[in-house]
């Protein structure tokens, strides 16, 4: 049941191969004029073969919009889950392994900042800031970090407790050999399983940010922009609502299904 | 008891720190509230003095003394929106909300309980599959999607329910409920696919136990092993996921509540967010946060209830 | 006479490989047969394959019949339906289990647990079902029956909770009860307990018992007859006295050559390597240097843990772990600390090397106080002592090579030699080169432990403390490992500090033996005179518990009772006597009683 090679593992690691690449060639693919053009005759048309996906209220393609929303929700997410790992990595690291009052000073930071639920905190951060491409990273990024400290701090604490660290100590090793040498590459594959499962939650985090128009401002494309436009001609164009929401979902199952199959191939608890 | 006490106390030293995280975080904005009031094109003499009147000149922690003393003796001040004492308008919001949020919950703790013991008594089969391919879907699909799918579906196209608003359970009940459930269900599926994969987890590694082979060595048919002897176990971590959980239900409500125009306390988070209203956003996150921080209380102490392992001298 | 039980050709897959072979044998009505094998023999499977619950552990009955003679006459269990399975698990079958501590459901009752089987098998009242788990609870000798109706497992100690998991077992009076390796998570007194429960209970009911275990010390205590595995098949069976007086496979001995017999050291001067099979090298004693040179002294040395709790978690108790312990171990000499769990033996030896700080007392290695060295100096005092860790498994980083590994420590203290040392570690603990480029998870058990001690050699220290270092090990691993580090004594000098729980090992290795209770050495001394002339009540009553490989020295019948140890927790202000000793012979020091 382990390796990449199941059905769920091909399936998961192939869409995100497509997604990542989609965000990275897009701007290439798709010149920003095709996806700003507005086509006044055919505004809310169905899937044709000028446009495959249909077009939206404003007659601009929706298949080109979703493309170049693939690139921002990746960018943003990804940037935001980079930056919550810079932030939580050490947080964590240190506070599992040397535990003792900088340990609790820390974890009660972390356990007051778990009390905002993470999408109301992105929300309020954005708002205070103003609302642009920057500060919905920003906003995310501090919203997942308390989540990240908290688990890599976790890792850090079962790992410092084993008996190959205690050797280690035993043997002469001092604390940033032993973080450097035997802590961080053991934490490591838990953390990757997270950090992937982490982007697929930015990703929806930041398609709810820029549902509720306080993350990615118009005219930039963002899928979550997308259904909120969507929301007034559903009777009528239903294909608005669902090119955006299809790409969500696939992008997040896709990494769903990557986050589970790397936990099982990673993951020595897991694994005999 | 020692241990009530301990929980009772962190609880308090948290709150207090999440009142101070929220008003740092509200003050960091660029705007103050006099801003707020008069517009960005006001005169400045005349901002200037409001912001004297207000105490905006004042430290900030002067400022926060003031606001925290109000917090504590009800004197939550006046939204610049809604121009009305935040006190009662929380209180009235926060009512309607719990409605969708214990409406979502039932539903999805209904269904994933069953979804999950049975994925994970046929692990690895398709049944285990079928339902844990359908959880992932479900967590995969933002919940404002599934919102406006049942929208589509259920307001749209059936025509049984309303797509929109809200109704106070004392005036009509029946109402209410028929108001709330698409919000409660559009939060619920999301919800319910996150606790299946948790249910079918926690149930496979008690199934793996050595009591529930002692149960099966002593005759126990299937049924009793797995839904006494194994489901028994599993309470107990499921509800704490399902108690964390309503963290995550208070941050989706700002979206579903918004997109049902459902006038819960979402709602009025988002309201008062849109326009910069500051003492309202104060009260809002502080107390969904309070509400987050209690809700967790409570189902740990159901865990000490519950599980004799914990034994409270 | 018809057998009760006749399993014939059984055939277990697990996917695609077959984890029982083929296997053969009978179990008669009233006798014990022991299965006996290493880990991967299949005996647990076989025994799960009877009562059919190997299939939901992912496991396949492939091929064979597993009859059972009931009284409505034989029926082959390998194709029984679920109901008529269900009639014969727990009603006609009973089954117990290794692990105590996770073999009772943790949020119901003991009563609940007791009950809800006997009702399945037969039609009784709540009242009358109460009334027979009462008398069960009495039957399995446990103290407070009634008391122990309404707690829940975790209030129970784990020698008492095998005792509830036996009385399950019994409750219908089961004509078989399956033991699988039900004493090997128990300490030694609490395992004679139990076998001698076992033991009367087969007597009295007259049913007959399927003994699962690796271990040939308790195979000799109470087998009748003895069924030898060793992946997947049977290599031999036969009458217990047979067994080990003349054992004809090959396989049974060696297994039997490599287990160490309590006692059979009576009479030796110096500990002495195991005569392995196919191991022709000549035998040779370590006999200790004429004049004793001191290496390591341990002065009143006490270690205590914080018990946290309360209102705001403050320290309201304290474990006290290691209580004024006092002795001295010479150059080229073993030490063992040999004990129950919780007796304090880990800590002290962790104590010794500061890796969890003692509250007092002196650690002198050398000269040199180890507890009193600053940070510093403390890490370059590690360079002269190290240790080897239980778990062979988790004492090596899985994400690193070995060689790193093993120059690790080299590096840490700036010594030369890199690479090419390494190797030569490698060949010092009998294991090729090309290992250095391996990771920890291509190596077996016993080759973990060997790189274990290669590492800490690494840095040629003059003391190691061996913290239950074979205790994980398979009998034939662990005699082979036991042999090498006998051999690195004599030729590199090496001084052992060997922390085990089992006593024949202790007497087999040891030059010297500190016998430790609640955290004190109750009796100290030669090994030849702790064993021969144990003094201590103690350490009596852990010679008596211990179970001898020799079917000819039975010991387990009538009714055990040890005396339990109690709690090693103290409030705050308690104030331990200190330890004071009767010289009762020479260097032999016996607790004074307090």
């Amino acid at each position: 049941m382990s390796g990449f090679f199941t059905g769920k593992g091909i399936f998961g690691g192939g869409i995100v191969l497509l997604v990542l690449s989609v965000a990275l060639f897009a701007p290439l693919l798709v010149p920003d004029a095709w996806a700003t053009q507005m086509d006044m005759r055919a505004r809310l048309a169905g899937p044709s073969l000028a446009h495959p996906m249909g077009t939206d209220q404003l007659g601009r393609d929706l298949m080109y919009r979703m493309l170049l929303g693939a690139q921002s929700s990746i960018l943003i997410a990804g940037t935001a889950v980079l930056m919550s790992l810079v932030i939580g990595l050490p947080l964590g690291v240190i506070s599992g392994y040397f535990g003792g009052w900088l340990d609790n000073v820390l974890m009660r930071l972390v356990d007051t900042l778990l009390a905002f639920p993470a999408l109301l905190l992105a929300l309020t951060i954005s708002a205070v800031l103003g609302p642009n491409f920057t500060n919905t990273i920003i906003a995310i990024g501090i919203a997942f970090t308390p989540y990240l400290a908290r688990i890599i701090r976790g890792e850090a604490l079962r790992v410092a407790q084993m008996p190959y660290v205690e050797a280690a100590r035993a043997a002469g090793t001092n604390d940033l050999w032993m973080i450097v040498r035997h802590v961080l590459p053991n934490i490591m594959p838990p953390i990757i399983v997270q950090a992937t499962i982490s982007l697929a939650f930015a990703i929806l985090a930041e398609a709810g940010l820029s549902f509720l128009g306080l993350g990615t401002q118009p005219p930039d494309a963002s899928w979550g922009l997308m259904i909120q436009a969507s929301r007034d001609y559903l009777d009528i164009a239903p294909w608005t609502a669902l090119v955006p929401g299809a790409a969500v979902a696939i992008t997040v199952l896709g990494l769903n299904m990557f986050g589970d199959v790397l936990r099982d191939v990673l993951d020595p608890r897991v694994a005999s | 008891m020692a241990y009530i006490i301990n929980r009772l106390l962190s609880v308090a030293l948290t709150l207090l720190l999440i009142s101070l995280i929220t008003f740092v975080v509200t003050n960091i904005l660029p705007g103050d509230v006099a801003m707020v009031i008069m517009g960005t094109q006001s005169n400045p003499e005349a901002l200037e003095g409001l912001r004297e009147s207000l105490g905006l000149n004042d430290p900030l922690i002067v400022q926060y003394g003031r606001w925290i003393t109000g917090m504590l003796t009800g004197d939550w001040g006046r939204s610049l929106v809604f121009k009305e004492a935040i006190g009662p308008l929380i209180a009235d919001k926060v009512t309607a909300s719990a409605l969708i949020v214990v409406m979502s919950m039932s539903i999805a703790l209904t269904a994933a309980i069953p979804l999950g013991v049975w994925a994970a008594v046929h692990r690895d089969k398709w049944q285990d599959n079928a339902a844990s391919t359908t959880a992932l879907l479900g967590v995969s699909l933002p919940d404002f999607f599934w919102g406006i799918m049942l929208i589509l579906l259920f307001a749209r196209y059936l025509g049984w329910l309303p797509s929109s608003g809200f109704v106070h359970p004392a005036e009509d009940f029946v109402g209410a409920v028929r108001h709330a459930f698409l919000p409660s269900l559009a939060l619920g599926l999301g919800l319910m696919a996150h606790l299946t994969r948790m249910t079918r987890s926690t149930m496979t590694s008690i199934l793996g136990q050595e009591f529930i082979r002692v149960a099966r060595a002593k005759g126990l048919t299937e049924r009793t092993v797995i839904w006494r002897y194994g489901l028994a176990n599993a309470i107990g971590p499921v509800m704490t996921v399902a108690g964390l959980q309503v963290g995550y239900l208070f941050g989706s409500i700002i979206v579903i509540e918004s997109l049902f125009n459902f006038t819960g306390m979402g709602w009025l988070t988002y309201q008062a967010l849109l326009n910069r209203d500051i003492p309202l956003i104060q009260s809002t996150v502080f107390v969904i946060a309070a509400v987050v921080m209690i809700t967790n209380l409570i189902v740990d102490l159901l865990y000490v209830a519950i599980d004799p392992r914990i034994k409270l001298p | 006479m018809t057998a009760l039980v006749s399993i014939d050709k059984l055939r277990v897959g697990f996917g695609g490989a077959a984890a029982v072979k083929d296997v053969s044998f009978d179990i008669a009505p009233g006798e014990t047969v022991c299965i006996v094998g290493e880990s991967g023999s299949g005996k647990s499977v076989t025994s799960l394959s009877l009562m059919r619950l190997v299939e939901f552990g992912g496991g396949e009955i492939l091929d064979g019949r597993l009859v059972l003679d009931r009284e409505s006459g034989p029926l082959d269990l390998a194709r029984a339906d679920t109901e008529t399975m269900q009639q014969i698990r727990g009603g006609e079958i009973g089954m117990i289990f290794q692990e105590p501590m996770t073999s009772l459901n943790p949020v119901f009752t003991i009563e609940r647990q007791l009950t809800d089987g006997l009702r399945m098998h037969q039609p009784l009242s709540a009242t009358q079902a109460r009334a027979r788990a009462l008398e069960l609870l009495k039957e399995v000798r446990i103290p407070e029956p009634e008391r122990r109706l309404r707690q829940y497992p975790h209030e129970l100690s784990g020698g008492m909770r095998q005792r509830v998991v036996i009385a399950i077992a019994m409750a219908c009076r089961p004509r078989l009860l399956i033991a699988d390796e039900p004493t090997t998570a128990l300490d030694v007194t609490i395992q004679a307990e139990i076998l001698a429960l076992i033991n009367r209970l087969k007597r009295e009911t007259g049913m007959a018992v399927m003994f699962i275990t690796h271990d040939m010390a308790v195979v000799a205590q109470i087998a009748d007859r003895v069924v030898v595995m060793y992946r997947g098949d049977v290599v031999e069976t036969g009458p217990v006295a047979e067994i080990f007086a003349n054992p004809r496979a090959e396989y049974t001995r060696a297994l039997l050559a490599a287990v160490p017999r309590l006692g059979e050291m009576k009479g030796k001067a110096a500990p002495e390597p195991l005569r392995l099979v196919g191991d022709d090298r000549a035998v040779t004693p370590l006999t200790p240097r004429a004049v004793p040179e001191p290496l390591l002294e341990v002065r009143n040395l006490t270690t205590r843990f914080p018990v946290k709790g309360g209102v705001l978690r403050r320290t309201v108790a304290q474990v006290h772990a290691v209580e004024d312990v006092s002795f001295t171990l010479n150059k080229g000499e073993t030490l063992s600390l040999v004990g129950e769990s919780g007796c304090g033996k880990s800590s002290c030896g962790r104590s010794i090397l500061r890796l969890v700080e003692p509250v007092s007392g002196s650690v002198f290695l050398g000269g040199d106080d180890v507890l009193a060295q600053t940070k510093p100096a403390l890490r370059a005092m590690r360079r002269r002592m190290q240790m080897i860790f239980q778990d062979p498994f988790a004492s090596l980083n899985p994400y690193m090579r070995l060689q790193a590994q093993i120059t690790e420590p080299m590096k840490n203290f700036g010594i030369d030699g890199g690479i090419e040392k390494a190797a030569e570690l490698l060949d010092r603990v009998d294991l090729p080169r090309d290992y250095l480029r391996r990771f920890p998870h291509e190596l077996s058990g016993g080759q973990r432990q060997r790189i274990a001690i290669a590492r800490a050699l690494a840095v040629s220290p003059s003391l190691i403390v061996a913290d239950e270092a074979v205790s994980a090990l398979d009998v034939s691993v662990q005699a082979q490992v036991l042999n090498l580090m006998m051999e690195l004594q004599a030729d590199l000098d090496l001084s052992f500090l060997f922390i085990s729980h089992d006593m024949a090992v202790v007497e087999r290795v040891s030059h010297h033996v500190a016998v430790m209770y609640l955290g004190r050495i109750v009796e100290i001394g030669p090994r030849a005179a702790v064993f021969e002339n144990p003094q201590h009540a103690y350490t009596r009553a852990l010679m008596a518990a211990v179970p001898i490989a020799d079917p000819a020295t039975r010991k387990l019948d009538g009714d055990l009772r040890f005396k339990p140890i109690p709690s090693p927790i103290f409030p705050l202000d308690h104030q331990p006597a200190p330890s004071v000793y009767d010289t009762v012979g020479q260097n032999h020091r016996v607790l004074k009683e307090v």
